[in-house]
This record gives C-alpha cells, structure tokens and sequence, in this order.
C-alpha cells in the first residue's frame, strides 16, 4: 500500500509537468514554430482513443468474456483504411467552413441548422455520461487499490479533516485541469495546440506503463506468452477455451462481434473528443497518410500484453475478481508497488486525457448549440466575450458533473466496458447523417433529424434506462414488463426480439430506426433552400471551382466595413476583430463610406461569419450576423432572376450563351449599324423585360448622343444628349470605362441621375460603357427597370458588358469601314485629278516642244544644231533661231527660273514677244533692253526671272554681236585655238529691274570656229557622288569633238552627261545650242 | 522480377479501390462465416490459434496500410496528382 499524500503529490506533479509542456507548445505556436504540427504528434494524440476503458478495462474484459475486448480497437484500426478520404475530407470541409465541432459539422452540413445541432448536442452530453464516469471510476478505483481506502481525508484551516471521496476527487481535479486547458482564454481559432501537446504526452506515458507492467508480468513474473498460456491451459483448461474463443451464446455471438465492430468504427470519428482531436485539431491534411499507420500500431502496441496480463490476474487470484484493476494488483501482490504508481499514472493519464478533450469539445458544443441561440437574442454587448468564456467553463464543469453524477448513481454496479459500450452507441447515433452528409448530396435536414431522434429515443430506452434500472436506481419492473405492461415494448427486448444481447440489440434498433428515418426522410422531404449549397459543398469538396459560386444575394441595405467589425469585436474582442478585419480587407478597394462593392459584400459576411463561428461555431455564426443584419434594417435579399427559370450553374451558362448567340447573329447579320442597334436594343429589351433600353455613342466633342432605344418613350432620357462628366452616371460610365449601376435607385448618390430617374419611375439601372478591350469607351448601353429592383447580379452586368464589347467591335468595324469608304474614294478622286494634270502637263510639254525649233535652217556657211531635254514635262528652257531678212542670224537662249507650267508659261510669253520684236532690227542689246521692259511686269508679278543670252550673227561680215542677261556664258572654240574662250557681256537678268542697258559686244568669228550657248542644267548636272559636270567636261568634249557637225557635238555632250551621271536622272533643264562656221 | 513486381504492387495500391477493397477484405476476415474457421479452442505454439490470428491479422493489416502509405508517398514524389474523392 501508498500512502494517499504520496499518490496524489505524484498526481499533482504528473499535472504540472503536463501543464509545463502545454504552456511550452502553446508559445511554440504563438512564435509560428509549432511542435505539434508533425504527423507523430497527431497520431500519439488520436490515441486519446484509449482511456482508462482500454487501461483498465480491456484487461477486465480479456479476463471475463475473452477476446471480444480486441474488437473495439480492431475497428478503428481497420477504418484507417478509409481515413485518406474520409478522415482528409472531413478535415478539408471543417477547414473551409470554420467548424468546430461535431455538432457543428452535422448541423452546418444541413443548412447550418440550429436544432440538428442542439440535437447533437444533446446527443453527445447524455451520451458521454457514462464514458466520463467511467473514467472516474477507474481513477478513483485504481487510487482505492493503490491506497486501500476510498477517501482522502483534507484537512481543514481550523482543524480537523475532510474526507472526500476519491471519484469526487478525481472529478474535481480533472475539471479544473480541463478548465484550464481548454478555456483558460477566449479564442477565435480553434487549434489548442497546449492542449494537443499534453494529450501526445499523455499517450506516452499510458503506453510506456502499460509496456512496462506488461513486460515484468509476462517475462518477470512468468517466463513469456508460452508459459503464462501454458499454465492457464493446464490449471484452467476449460477457462483458456472460453476467453479465447467466441460465439458463446448468450455472451458472445457473432452478432455481437460485429454490432461491436461496427460502434467502435464509428466512436473513432464521432466521439466528440476523436473528432475533436482528428478533425479540428489537425494541422495538415498529410499528417493523416502516417496516422494511418502509426495509430493502428499504437493500439496494437498497448493491446498486445492484455491476454497475458489477465491470464495472469486469473492465475494469481485463482478467480476472475478485480479483473479490471490486474494491472494494478499484480505489481502489489509482487510487491513492487512503485510498479503499481507506474501503473496508476498512466491510468491516471489515459482518464484525464479523456475527460480534457470530451468536456472541453463537448462545452464548446454545448456553448454554440445550446446557449448561443438563446444568447443571440440579446443584444451583443461588451461583456460577450467574457460570458462566452465562463459559460464554456461551466459547460466544462457541468460535463465532468454530470459524469460524476451518472457514476453515482449507476456505475459500481457496471464494469468499465459496459459503461463505454453506452457512450460508443450513443455516439453512433451521429453516424448516418455524417457520412451521409459527406458523400450523399440528397440527405437533408428532415432526415438526418428525425432519423437521430429516433436513434436518440431508443438508445435511451433501450440502453440507458436499463443501465439505471438494472443499477437499481430506479426500481421499475419496464424491463419485465414493459412499457404500459405491454411486453412487446420491453427495452431489452423491444419488439420481442430476444437473441441478441444488451448492446446489440440497441445497436441494431438504434441504427434501424436511425438510418431508416434519415434514407426515408431525405427521400420523402424537399431539400431546403439553405441547405443546397452546403451540400453541394460538403460533398464536393475536393472539386476544383472554377469561380467562386455565383452569389444569389444581395444586400437591401448595404453595411459598412465599421459595422461588421464592431459586430465582431463583440465577440471576439476589439483586438481579435481589428486585425481580422484588416487582414481581410488586404488590398480590396474601399469607397469613401467605407463600403466594399455590392458584390464584395456577401464574401465579407462569409467572412465574419467563418471568424466568429472560431468563437462560437458556424451555426451560432450565420444566426448573429443574421440577427444584427435584421436589426440595422437589412437582409439578404434575392437578386431577381433575369432568365426567370430554376437552374443549375451550368443550365445558366448554357442561356447565356444563347442570348450571345443570337446576339452575335444581330451583329454578324448586316453592317447597317442602325439595324444592328435597333436589334440589338430590342433582342436585350424582350429576354430581360426592361422598360427602356437605348445606346448613346459619342461624337467627336464628346456628346454622348442618342442613337437608339426600344422601350418606353421617357423623354427627358431618349431626348436627352450628356456630355460626360462625372455627375451623372452615364457620364461617370463614359469617363471612367467602368459600368455604374443602381439596384435601388434609393440607394442612388448622384443627385441629377438620381431626380431624373426618381420623376421618370426608373427604379433600377446600369450603364454599361460600350468599349472595346483594353480601348476607351465610344459610347454607352443604358438598361433601366420601372418594376424591379436588385436586377443586376455581378454575372449578368458581365453578361452586359460582353455584350456591350459585341457592340463596341461592330460599331467599331463600321466606323472604320466608313473611314476606309471615304479614303478610297478620296483616293480615287486624287488619281483622277493626277492623270488628268499628267494629261494637260504631257498636252504642255507637246505644245512647248512644238515651240522649240525642230530643225535648224539650212544655211551656208554655217551648221547649226539644238535641243532641249527638260527635266520635269514641262520647263523653262527655252531657245530659237531667228534668220533675219537683213542678212543675219539670231539665236537666243535662255532660262526662265524654276522649271515648272509658270516657268513653260513666261518662256512661251517670252517666245512670243520676242518674234514680235526680231523683226525690227534693232541689236540684241536694245532687244534684251525692250524685251525687260514689256516682260517686267509680268515676271515681277509672277516672281520669276530670266537670264538669257541673244546673238546675232551676220553672214557677210562674220560679226556676231552679243548681249547677256545674267545667262551663262557661252564657250567659243576658235579654230585657230587649243583653249575655249567664253563671250560675256555686262547685262542683269530680266525681271529685276524696270529699265536696264545690256552692254553688247561683238566678236569677229572665222571659218571653223565654234560656238556652244548653255543653260546651266548641264554644268550643274549632279552625279551620284555629289560632283558637278562643270565647264572643264564640257570644253574638254568641245575640243575633242571640234571637227564634228553641231549635232554631233551635243549628241556627243549628252552621252557625256549620261555616263557622268550614271543612274540619277538630271533635275533641271538642259538646253545646248551649237553653231559652227564653215572651214572655208 | 522482385523489383517490377514491387512497382506492380504500389502503383496498384494507389488506386482507391485497393482500398476498399482491404477495408471490406478486413471486414470480412473479422466476421461470422470467416472468423468461426479460427474459432475453434486448439492452440498452435501453445498459444490459441483465435488470439494468434487476431493478432497476426492485426498486425499484417497494419503492415498493409503502412504499404499504401509507402505507394502513395512514391505517387507524391512522382508529382503525380493525389487521387481526392
């Protein structure tokens, strides 16, 4: 024996050290460097699956029924088949919704139902009774066996001493313990890591004892599995037969087995504290792949010593007495009773491990089902947050107590696994709506009600009440009986079915009548409007969605951003609100009041209603923010349905994309952009009942005016043309490419639109800028509603705007169509007009040749020859010949500037005033002189001038008398020299001056001598390289061709210039007159 | 040959059949008719052949999943997509 202060000092101590390592790797996961996020620390905390049911118990039962104690820790291990996908996407569904329960899940999962969820609720606090008792009972018991008396005696301040039971004990330690565990602070995540790391360590401790004692009673006091089955075969040969093996009727059928297997598959996931634990508290989703795994072999490990312990208690006591506590009786009996305080602790911290998790998840359940409906019905207040947290701790309390209470009452008439077996059923009753709700889309709220109450009722009648009646707590003859004496309603053997035992005939009416009333239920009854889109979420949820599902509401009256934050610090204090809310906002746009967008609105609701269902649970959640939209005079309204049917996502896309088509078709039907306006205003006006549509298209001042609409006739809108500016909506739209839209015009803050559409009953409308992608606006489709309001949802403003883009793109192609008509025809009408100045200028250019002599005269004596190549088709070269009847020669040549009509206009003026002036005899200085004087006028008006040079040569003198105007000077060859001489005269170009003298020389010429007159074309021809011809070429050509005719010498000249300039055409005139004496 | 049959057998145990398959297996292999085939009192090694199997069966099922473990790990490494319900 121990002394009681020595086993509860250790107890304490086992506590603190506990606390130490929660408070260790809660500061972990506050610096983000959690211990517990590891897939070993997961699995070490799932086996909180063994309490001091497996401790304990298992032995008990090994020792007086046998091997069917494997059974409920076979079933679990098999489920881990399935936990990849049902365990992950339970974790998956909790995550993305915030749950944080069982009851949360199954209530959320049918419409975030508050009375699924109370039910489970209620479900899981009845139902756990007996488990938390259990553990109790073992605590207190095995405490009794340690120490040999069932009471600690406390004593007083004033003296003297307290006794107190050990199970009260045990129960107040353990509920303050889980107080302080699970509810020290008010949290709006709900990982505990604290708390996780404690339980880890609590598995380690349980499983090291368990081995140890296990190893000294199977190879210390016996010499291993042979020996110790070995001597129980031969003592108790018939005993060994039936522990170990099964079907004994009336105790062990093959009913049972399976009835056995079937619970504790359940109770792995649906016990509170496992789903708690398995769901809630995991970290990430891989952690469960090494679960799988490592918590099977975990059982395994702490079920291998259980046969050989129990033969052994069998073999040691000779009786089958006290089975439950062999783990702790062999080491005393062997006198190792530290052994025995091994044995306790780790009794002790499979029990405190259980009742940690099940009291705190089930107060949370407690908390967020039952008290939290009735709680939102105040008004939320300051002190919230705080009450939250001590109703959980009551709710924690009230748990343990309750479990205290049952104990009393019922237990110690109970061994451990039969009070287990109670809470396993009850906790299966959550089975068919879970699963159901996982992977069954059609389930619904009706079913999975009814069918747990029927669950509920009938675990009650047929489990629970006869616990407290064989107890003998309640004296009542209903088990002989029956209800109302009928037999037929005998709890245990409810509807005269006889052959199973207690359990199994609970499970199986439990479970038929569970499942039956949730299949035919769901069935019969219509699914919620509520509940469709969790569903579709629960069962989906590994689905990739494309898109965030389309929202289906709107808000009648918008909330601002301060609103829903004072909402929530409400809840979950101001500090917890503030940073949730700014870590949300992130970087969405924000309007000067402080709002989101109308269609930002319904994820910012989901998400104060995700951050408080971390406080209060996602059924509680969506009930407050409900409550508080209520009460601010807003709801959820529906948007109007454009297309006026019921419809699935894809049967939506599907109308859509037939309203495009025929859209385009408009489009695509002809270029008349009226027609394709009218249509198209009409084709939106007919398939979503406005009551005016029109399209305003810009002008190039930027009026955005009217080009047609369909509908009612308002006129202040049809008549009226806006220019853009951004007091109007329309204008806001043109200006900003940005579709303004008003689903209540009530809620309108442009004043001018807001009158104009208020006199014209307008009560919704958008604008939707009609623009090409990437490019600014031309114009804007306007849709205006008398009837409806909350027309426009987020898709069908895209719908609009796509179609409004259609429009944009066939505006477009006209306008540029039109553009190009016009530039075509402006093209043609340039060419026109070219070929027909081509034609004048080449009807010019024939005319002005025909003024240039074409073949010199025939005289004696003298050759000479001329030619003119203009370079543009007209020019201002001009030269001639005069034989004058006094027995002499003229020629004349000169250049009027610039070689363009004007200048071919002045060279024929010229022509034509100097015929009328040849024939008067005169020199060519007084020519040049009166020549000046009749063109002067016109030159100066017509700003051109003209050099020229006049000779006169006389036959019988051979005398050439010569005046220059400004001309180049002519290159005169004399026979008898080797060097070209040039003939200059003083003289200034025609058109400078009214009345000029020309200076005028003569020159005595001889046979053979040669005369070349110029224009500069040719010296100043330009070749590729940039150099000029020169007079160096041109004399050079004159003395190597001095013996040639005239003709030959300027046909020779322009080879010449040809091969000088190559490729590049000349660019002004050249005119070359060659004359030449004869020899003799 | 062991190494292709190796690779046989974990691709194959990525499917999320096989694992039905192993979880209904299981079921069967702990119930009435198949568990009375072991339900009988004889002991193998002096130990009776009920525990034995219970435990053995036990164990190997652990072996097994520890297995599914190992392929779905390899599926994982091959950047292969994880298979979802």
């Amino acid at each position: 024996m121990l002394q009681p202060e020595l086993v509860i000092g250790v107890s304490l101590l086992y506590i603190l050290l506990l606390f130490i390592i929660a408070a260790w790797a809660d500061k972990r996961q506050a610096s983000g460097r959690s211990v517990v996020a590891n897939p070993h620390i997961y699995s070490l905390s799932i086996a909180v699956f063994a309490t001091a049911w497996t401790y304990y118990g298992s032995v008990g039962k090994a020792a007086t029924t046998g091997l069917d104690y494997l059974l409920i820790y076979l079933g679990p291990s098999l489920t881990a088949f399935s936990w990849w996908f049902m365990l992950r996407k339970t974790v998956r569904i909790c995550r993305e919704n915030n749950i944080t329960s069982i009851a949360d899940f199954i209530g959320s999962r049918y419409g975030k139902s508050q009375r699924l969820g109370g039910l489970v609720t209620l479900i899981a606090v009845l139902g756990i009774m007996p488990y938390i008792a259990l553990q109790l009972k073992a605590v207190s018991t095995s405490f009794e066996i340690l120490c040999g008396q069932p009471h600690v005696s406390i004593p007083l301040p004033g003296g003297g001493d307290v006794p107190v039971g050990s199970s009260a004990l045990a129960a107040g330690i353990l509920a303050l313990f889980a107080v302080l565990f699970g509810a020290r602070r008010l949290s709006s995540t709900e990982r505990h890591e604290g708390l996780v790391a404690a339980i880890a360590l609590e598995s380690v401790v349980k499983l090291c004892a368990f081995l140890v004692v296990g190893i000294y009673v199977t190879f210390f006091l016996f010499d291993g599995f042979h020996d110790i089955f070995g001597r129980m075969a031969a003592a108790y040969p018939e005993r060994l037969d039936h522990l170990t093996t099964l079907g004994d009727p009336g105790e062990v059928s093959y009913a049972s087995i399976f009835s056995m297997l079937a619970i504790s598959m359940g109770a792995i996931m649906l016990l509170p504290r496992q789903f708690h634990i398995m769901v809630i508290e995991n970290a990430d989703e891989r952690h469960i792949r090494k679960a799988m795994w490592l918590f099977p072999a975990y059982l395994f490990l702490i079920n291998l010593f259980v046969m050989p312990i129990a033969l052994a208690g069998i073999l040691f006591t000779d009786s089958g007495a006290g089975a439950d506590f062999y783990l702790l009786s062999l080491p005393l009996k062997a006198g190792h009773p530290w052994l025995a305080l091994l044995a306790f602790l780790g009794g002790f911290s499979a029990a405190a491990g259980m009742v940690m998790v099940e009291s705190i998840a089930v107060s949370t359940m407690l908390l967020d089902h039952l008290l939290m409906p009735l709680l939102v019905r105040i008004a939320p207040n300051g002190w919230f947050p705080g009450l939250f947290l001590n109703l959980k701790r009551c709710g924690i309390v009230l748990v343990v107590f309750l479990g205290y209470l049952y104990l009393n009452v019922v237990a110690d008439k109970y061994m451990l696994v039969n009070m287990g077996i109670i809470s396993f059923v009850a906790a299966a009753q959550f089975a068919p709506a879970f699963i159901g709700g996982l992977y069954w889309r059609r389930g619904n709220k009706s079913g999975a009600l009814v069918g747990m109450s029927l669950g509920f009722i009938l675990w009650f009648y047929t489990l629970l009440l006869p616990s407290l009646i064989q107890s003998g707590w309640w004296k009542s003859r209903l088990l002989e009986e029956g209800l109302f004496g009928i037999p037929l309603l005998r709890p245990t053997a409810l509807f005269g079915l006889e052959e199973f035992d207690l359990n199994t005939h609970a499970v199986f009416w439990t479970l038929l009548f569970n499942l039956g009333g949730y299949l035919i239920f769901s069935i019969l009854m219509p699914q919620g409007e509520r509940e469709q889109e969790p569903a579709e979420k629960f069962v989906n949820v590994f689905k990739p969605r494309e898109e965030e599902s389309w929202e289906r509401k709107r808000f009648s009256k918008p909330v601002t951003i301060i609103q829903f934050a004072d909402l929530m610090a409400k809840f979950v204090g101001d500090e917890q609100a503030n940073s949730a809310i700014a870590a949300y906002l992130g970087n969405r746009e924000i309007d000067k009041n402080g709002r989101v967008s109308e269609f930002e609105l319904p994820t910012l609701k989901r998400f104060i209603e995700k951050t408080l269902a971390g406080a209060v649970g996602a059924a509680a959640a969506g009930a407050i923010v409900e409550s508080y939209l209520s009460d601010i005079g807003s709801r959820m309204e529906s948007f109007y349905d454009v297309f006026r049917t019921v419809r699935t996502s894809l049967e939506e896309s599907r109308e859509s994309l037939y309203f495009r088509l025929r859209a385009s078709e408009i489009m695509s039907r002809t270029l008349d952009l009226q027609i394709i306006i009218d249509d198209l205003l009409e084709l939106i006006r007919t398939d979503f009942g406005f009551n005016l549509v029109l399209v305003r298209l810009a002008t190039a001042g930027g009026v955005l005016k009217v080009r047609g609409f369909r509908g009612i006739d308002i006129r202040k809108i049809t008549r009226t043309d806006w220019v853009a500016a951004v007091d109007t909506y329309v204008g806001e739209a043109f200006l900003t490419n940005k579709i303004q839209f008003e689903n209540d015009v009530n809620h309108a803050t442009k004043q001018v639109s807001r009158d104009l559409m208020e006199t014209a009953g307008v009560r919704s409308f958008a604008h939707i800028p009609i623009a090409r992608q990437g490019e600014s606006p031309i114009g804007i489709l306007s849709v205006f509603s008398q009837d409806i309001v909350g027309l426009f949802t987020e898709d069908f403003l895209k719908l609009l705007a796509s179609l409004a883009g259609q429009l944009a793109q066939a505006v477009t192609i006209v306008f540029e169509m039109e553009a190009r008509e016009r530039e075509r025809k402006a093209k043609e009408q340039a060419l026109l007009e070219n070929a027909r100045v081509l034609r004048d200028m080449e009807i010019a250019k024939q005319i002005q040749r025909s003024l240039l002599p074409t073949t010199p005269p025939n005289l004696p004596g003298l050759q000479i020859a001329g030619s003119c190549l203009p370079a543009a088709h007209v020019g201002g070269d001009y030269f001639d010949y005069f034989l004058r009847e006094d027995d002499t020669l003229d020629v004349v040549i000169a250049d009027v500037s610039g070689h363009n009509v004007g200048a071919a206009l002045i060279m024929t003026e010229t022509r034509s005033v100097l015929r009328a002036h040849v024939q008067q005899a005169v020199y060519p200085g007084e020519l040049m002189r009166r020549l000046n004087e009749v063109l002067y006028e016109d030159l100066s008006r017509s700003e051109l001038f003209i050099s020229m040079f006049y000779v006169s040569y006389t036959f019988e003198s051979s005398l050439l008398r010569y005046a220059n105007a400004g001309h180049n000077r002519p290159l005169l060859l004399k026979r008898e020299e080797t060097e070209c001489s040039d003939l200059d005269a003083e003289g200034l170009i025609l058109g400078v001056l009214p009345d000029v003298t020309f200076e005028e020389k003569t020159v005595q010429l001889g046979p053979g001598d040669l005369l070349l007159l110029y224009t500069d074309g040719i010296i100043e021809s330009q070749n590729s390289s940039g150099e000029f011809f020169g007079i160096q070429r041109l004399s050079r050509t004159l003395k190597l061709r001095r013996d040639d005719t005239p003709d030959a010498i300027i046909s020779a000249l322009f080879e010449d210039l040809d091969e000088f300039l190559g490729d590049a055409p000349p660019d002004d005139d050249i005119t070359l007159v060659a004359l030449k004496l004869a020899k003799n | 040959m062991w190494p292709q049959l190796k690779q046989l057998l974990l691709t194959r145990l990525r499917f999320r059949e096989s694992w039905i398959l192993f979880f209904v297996f299981g079921l069967i292999m702990m119930n009435y008719p198949f568990i009375s085939i072991f339900n009988k009192p004889t002991q193998l090694f002096q130990i009776p052949i009920l525990y034995l199997y219970l435990q053995v069966g036990w164990a190997v099922s652990i072996f097994v999943i520890w297995l599914f473990n190992k392929a779905n790990n390899e599926d994982d490494r091959d950047g292969a997509p994880k298979e979802g319900p």
